[in-house]
């Protein structure tokens, strides 16, 4: 957790949830460089109407009482001596215990053995060498490669949601001016992560061009025709309503498959793994509802 | 430079391997949920498992600092996924297929799917202000990993994850290739 959220200044305490930093302290938070990104700074709760006005009615009574606390208790700066450090290194942050250590130990080796005796009974069971199956799996690792690039060499997650908000913010900063939302956490741009999805485009194409399976088309090539039939505006109704919902999910949760299940479970952060549970628990039923009909394929 | 042309490359990948893997279908995303086709779990387990191995590395060879860790808030998480879900199992669709499969000419991920995109956005900014702040009172752990967590060897709860893995591909070997 980052260091500030577990200090002695209740406005943090209180708003750990959340990533709300530039909306005190202001600064760019898409800027690439450090100077630039800290050359907008402002005073803490400077213009609290503005900062917390988006969630709180009584925006300026609350940041009265926040001010009045924080002058009280001592501030952390980062470039004291001794500051804890502002980044999150895993595995760095918390206090260690021995003997957790020497459980994973004890875990390691009774798991060895389950996959031993597990690889043991299916060698010559079931097929376990074919392309159906390594195929996913070598380009899953392949991905695995370009998330830890992302992250080690840029320190970026391999996200793809946020590209859309951002691009949404353009229509949002009009519908409202005043939302902190749009402010300080999502304001509108062309960044990182949009150039991130235009590189997708082009790699999906060049790929499917190389495969020879790129053309244009309105509807999935199988099992969408048995159940829903040919009707290009139904394909669309359920599409867009289905992507409305993903997009919806991935701001509540924090990212989507890539950016949230896939680059955060490649730190291993719970919160990964519970937005997978969520998406199985979501998932199931809701397939589970569609395919129900009498004239579904199997 | 770097701005543009490092995340163009990584998305040419990104793209090329979704595609490559099998995952720019409707019927692969939908049958995940039906446990018909197992396609989507392979590739995204083989993505965790190789992609935490080598930002390990990273960090333990002093390549880099950090890693970003997303927010572990419980019931954002858990109620975000539940919506991702129902969307996903609905359209076919999550947001970096969308992407490919427009690559790929599918007129539908152009015209339902960007558009959907963006105007899911717009209602999660407009419900954002009422829905996360009460989200985030229900068991928000912060930013923070398993091995933070427990207070274990990173490496250690790695391994543990990786065996914990290929258990799980092992289990599904052979099975709902689709």
């Amino acid at each position: 957790m980052h260091p500030v959220l577990q200090g002695p200044l209740p406005w943090h305490l209180d708003h750990a949830g959340g990533d709300y930093c530039a909306a005190c302290h202001g600064g760019d938070r898409d800027a690439e460089a450090a100077f630039t990104a800290h050359a907008t700074m402002v005073p803490p709760l400077a213009a609290p109407e503005l900062a917390c006005g988006g969630c709180h009615a009584d925006a300026v009574a609350r940041a009265d009482r926040y001010l009045s606390r924080a002058v009280a208790s001592p501030v952390i700066r980062e470039d004291e001596p001794g500051a804890p450090a502002l980044s999150i290194v895993p595995g760095q942050a918390g206090p260690r215990r021995p003997g957790v250590d020497r459980a994973l130990a004890a875990l390691v080796i009774v798991l060895g053995g389950v996959i031993a005796l597990l690889w043991r009974r299916g060698a010559t069971a079931r097929p376990w060498v074919t392309p159906a199956i390594t195929r996913p799996l070598i380009a899953g690792a392949l991905l695995g490669v370009v998330v830890a690039i992302s992250e080690v060499g840029f320190g970026r997650p391999l996200a793809a949601s946020g590209a859309f908000d951002k691009l949404a913010a353009y229509v949002g900063v009009l519908l409202w001016p005043d939302r902190a939302y749009y402010r300080f956490v999502m304001p509108p741009g062309v960044t990182w992560q949009v150039w991130l999805m235009v590189g997708v485009l082009l790699g999906a194409l060049a790929s499917s061009r190389a495969a020879g399976e790129a053309r244009w088309r309105w509807l999935p090539d199988t099992q969408w025709g048995p159940r829903f039939g040919s009707s290009r505006a139904r394909r669309l109704g359920l599409a867009f309503a289905g992507a409305v919902l993903v997009q919806l999910g991935a701001g509540i949760a924090g990212g989507c498959t890539s950016g949230l299940a896939i680059s955060g479970g490649a730190v291993l952060a719970p919160a990964a793994f519970v937005f997978m549970a969520g998406m199985f628990a979501g998932g199931i039923p809701a397939a589970w509802l569609v395919y129900r009909h009498p004239r579904s394929p199997r | 430079m770097t701005a543009i042309l490092a995340p163009l490359l990584l998305g040419l990948a990104f793209g090329a391997l979704l595609h490559r893997g099998g995952l720019t279908h409707y019927a692969r995303i939908v049958n995940v949920y039906r446990l018909r086709d197992l396609t989507v779990l392979r590739f995204m387990l083989a993505a965790l498992v190789v992609g935490a191995l080598g930002i390990q590395a990273g960090l333990s060879l002093g390549l880099t600092a950090s890693a970003p860790v997303p927010l572990t808030a419980l019931a954002a998480n858990l109620v975000g996924g539940i919506v991702f879900g129902i969307g996903m199992a609905t359209a076919g669709y999550c947001p970096g297929t969308i992407v490919a499969e427009a690559g790929e000419g599918r007129l539908d991920a152009w015209v339902a799917g960007f558009g959907g995109l963006l105007v899911g956005a717009l209602v999660f900014a407009a419900l954002q202000p009422t829905l996360v702040p009460a989200l985030a009172q229900v068991g928000a752990v912060g930013r923070v990993t398993l091995a933070e967590l427990v207070g274990a060897s990173p490496w250690l709860v790695l391994v543990v994850f990786a065996q914990l893995v290929v258990i799980v591909l092992l289990l599904v070997r052979g099975r709902a290739t689709g």
